[in-house]
């Protein structure tokens, strides 16, 4: 069941020197739902999912939670991001690094264990995460996102790195999570990874917003009732 | 599965943290391949002093006077320690390096900062960390201790731990260095260039400006190795201390201000400004305090302990006025064995350095160049001797008051001992980095332990 804006980007703009990687990017994010950031490679989907966690500086705009405005050093407290192709503390045994997390959210062993059977790590919890393949590492990820507190999840690529049934797998999980009151933004460069399993589509290019809505919100601007997600970001930007 | 939850982002515990950070540093090659250098580094200083300690001893043994002037401060403990701080200023940069930099190439400090803890928490626990890190390097030199005593030789406890805290003060700023440099750069490598170039930048200024006196004296007496100096002289010096701690929290200040990736270039740059103007305020006030103990076992900072009652007793201000140039041999004399002595004794003395600024080729034709001219209680006496033992019989009659009669029983009475020192060697050389090639290889290959209940299967249902 969708909601009322849980949290607001306002005009949130970025410039790399002479180069403007985002343009007064403004969008919703709702209770529950899950959000596709949808763009070519270098549209700027992650500077926008950094932007917005705090992790980086920008030029302009900012982030309201629940219609209050959410300063960047208390952005952590609601929102949680999860970078592309990290291995993180990739000296430590997969299972110290889950652990960690765990206890730094003051999370129990129960919390872990749910994690762990869920992504699938059972196997791997022993080696090194610097030895985990790509699709492993991704488990390890969003393990890691799991056991986060944060009402809203911001990831970065989340399917990158997994099979066909590996990546269902996952949007049901993430499917389930939601269901549970969790919102997930995914920065997602794979059409109908996206199509699959997103609410709404945020379509960026060039760091310009170009589209904001569900597919059938879309598919209407573009006055086209059966048309693909791809179909549709072609028309559209 | 977890719940959304805010308020639990904002409480937890400092320990899961602590624990990562020291994992982290033991699982880096930096800390193992510092322990493997220090062994044989720490091993031979150890074994030469040793050797020279003994060769000493030997001949104090037929002329019996020269035992009060071996020291195993001097001797053995500050040789050894000096091995260590070669290795503290050159390789532990590295080992505190890591504990920022494989998380800033690698992205993990992207999730480290949204965690529940505060930038400073982060910075503290790293710097935490890496203290373990030195005390983990400290071990070749425990152990060259223990074997000194085991030689049957002498550690007097209040001068080895006035030697310990410098070294630890000094191992932690350099980590704190190495924690601010990792902090602004983009890679380990870089941050190591800024590292290496305060420790050794630090080296240069104590060799060009030692010696120095009014600005560039100041500015060498913030040189690193400076530091050590007072400590290795068996003095406690509440001012350095109070510097070295004000130094370590303002690069750790530093490195928390640069730390996050989503401060704005302009709020850095801002509170780097202050952050820099408040440790300068901070290190110019400690600096002020003269309050320093001479904790050397043969009390080698003080004058005769008569002397020393005596001269606590003198309340009006004591005026030097010294027409020496600061370079000159007989002024390092001077301040050695009679100012630096008179102003931790005197509750009230004043040194005029009338010459500073000026070189003892410029100044030594003058009539007064040399003169030391001692003034209290509307007296005035001359000297040109370098030696306590003119410069206080002048005082006491400047002061009224007459010598006093030397007591016997306080001589320092030395610690002679003739040791085989090449037993060392074997350890040093082989046993003990062996332990450390055997405690890496465990600590790389160990299994963590896995609770059954993490693989039982129940369905992987949320």
């Amino acid at each position: 069941m969708m909601e009322a804006a849980l949290l607001q980007v306002a005009g949130i703009t970025k410039w790399y020197g002479d180069q403007q990687a985002l343009a007064d990017v403004s969008f919703d994010v709702r209770r529950g739902e899950i959000l596709g950031l949808i763009g070519p490679n270098g549209s700027g989907k992650t500077t926008l999912l950094e932007a917005i966690s705090g992790l980086l500086p920008v030029d302009a705009g900012g982030v309201l939670w629940q219609r209050t405005s959410l300063p960047q050093h208390r952005r952590r407290e609601v929102v949680f991001y999860l970078p592309d192709g990290l291995r993180p503390w990739d000296g430590q045994h997969v299972i110290r690094v889950l652990e960690f997390f765990t206890s730094a959210f003051g999370g129990e062993a129960a919390d872990l264990t749910k994690a762990i059977q869920s992504v699938g790590l059972e196997q791997v919890l022993g080696k090194h995460v610097a030895s985990l393949s790509k699709g492993y590492a991704r488990r390890l990820m969003l393990a890691l996102a799991l056991l986060t507190p944060h009402p809203v999840l911001l990831m970065d690529e989340p399917f990158d790195g997994f099979d066909i049934r590996q990546t269902r797998e996952i949007m049901a999980l993430m499917r389930r999570v939601a269901a549970h009151g969790r919102t997930f933004a995914l920065a997602i460069h794979q059409i109908a990874d996206a199509e699959r399993v997103c609410d709404r589509f945020i379509l960026l290019v060039e760091g310009r917003v170009c589209g904001i809505g569900s597919l059938d919100d879309l598919r209407a601007r573009i006055g086209q009732a059966t048309a693909r997600l791809e179909d549709v970001f072609l028309a559209l930007t | 599965m977890r719940s959304p939850d805010t308020a639990t982002v904002q409480r937890t515990t400092l320990r899961p943290l602590l624990v990562k950070e020291v994992r982290e540093l033991l699982s880096g090659r930096a800390l193992w391949t510092m322990l493997l250098i220090l062994c044989p580094l720490v091993g031979y200083s150890f074994f030469q002093a040793i050797a020279l300690y003994s060769e000493a001893s030997g001949a104090a043994r037929d002329q019996p006077v020269l035992a009060t002037s071996l020291s195993p401060l001097d001797g053995i403990i500050v040789p050894t320690f000096g091995a260590f701080y070669v290795a503290v200023t050159l390789l532990f940069p590295f080992v505190a390096i890591r504990a920022l930099g494989n998380e800033k190439e690698t992205g993990a400090l992207k999730l480290l900062v949204q965690l529940p803890y505060q930038i400073p928490t982060l910075v503290a626990a790293k710097l935490a960390a890496i203290s373990v890190a030195w005390l983990i390097g400290l071990i070749p030199v425990a152990t060259a201790l223990l074997l000194w005593l085991w030689f049957g030789g002498h550690l007097n406890p209040l001068e080895t731990s006035n030697l310990f805290l410098g070294h630890l003060l000094y191992g932690i700023l350099i980590g704190a260095i190495a924690l601010f440099a990792a902090a602004i750069s983009d890679s380990s490598a870089t941050a190591a260039i800024v590292t290496l170039s305060f420790t050794i930048g630090s080296w240069v200024l104590d060799f060009a400006l030692a010696g120095q006196s009014g600005t560039l004296g100041w500015i060498s007496r913030l040189s690193l190795t400076q530091a050590l100096r007072t400590f290795e002289q068996g003095l406690f010096s509440a001012a350095l201390v109070l510097g070295m701690c004000a130094a370590i929290a303002g690069f750790a200040a530093l490195a928390a201000i640069w730390l996050h990736p989503g401060t704005s270039l302009h709020k850095r740059l801002t509170l780097t400004i202050l952050c820099v103007g408040l440790a300068g305020v901070l290190l110019a006030v400690v600096t002020q305090l003269r309050r320093s103990s001479d904790v050397s076992e043969d009390k080698r900072n003080s004058f005769p302990a008569a002397d020393q009652r005596a001269l606590a007793g003198l309340k009006e201000p004591l005026i030097i006025t010294v027409h020496l140039a600061p370079e000159d041999p007989r002024y390092v004399d001077l301040q050695r064995n009679v100012l630096s002595k008179l102003e931790r004794i005197v509750p009230n003395v004043m040194i005029r350095l009338v010459t500073a600024g000026q070189s003892v080729v410029g100044s030594a034709g003058e009539v007064s160049y040399g003169e030391i001219e001692y003034s209290y209680g509307g007296h005035l006496a001359k000297s040109r001797s370098t030696s306590h033992r003119e410069a206080l019989p002048l005082l006491y009659g400047l002061a009224g008051i007459p010598a006093p009669t030397p007591q016997t029983g306080e001589e320092y009475p030395g610690y002679p001992l003739v040791a085989g020192g090449w037993i060392a060697l074997p350890w040093f050389f082989v046993a003990l980095p062996l332990l450390f090639v055997v405690a890496w290889w465990w600590w790389s290959r160990r299994a963590p332990h896995i609770s059954p209940q993490f693989v039982k299967s129940n369905g992987g249902q949320l």
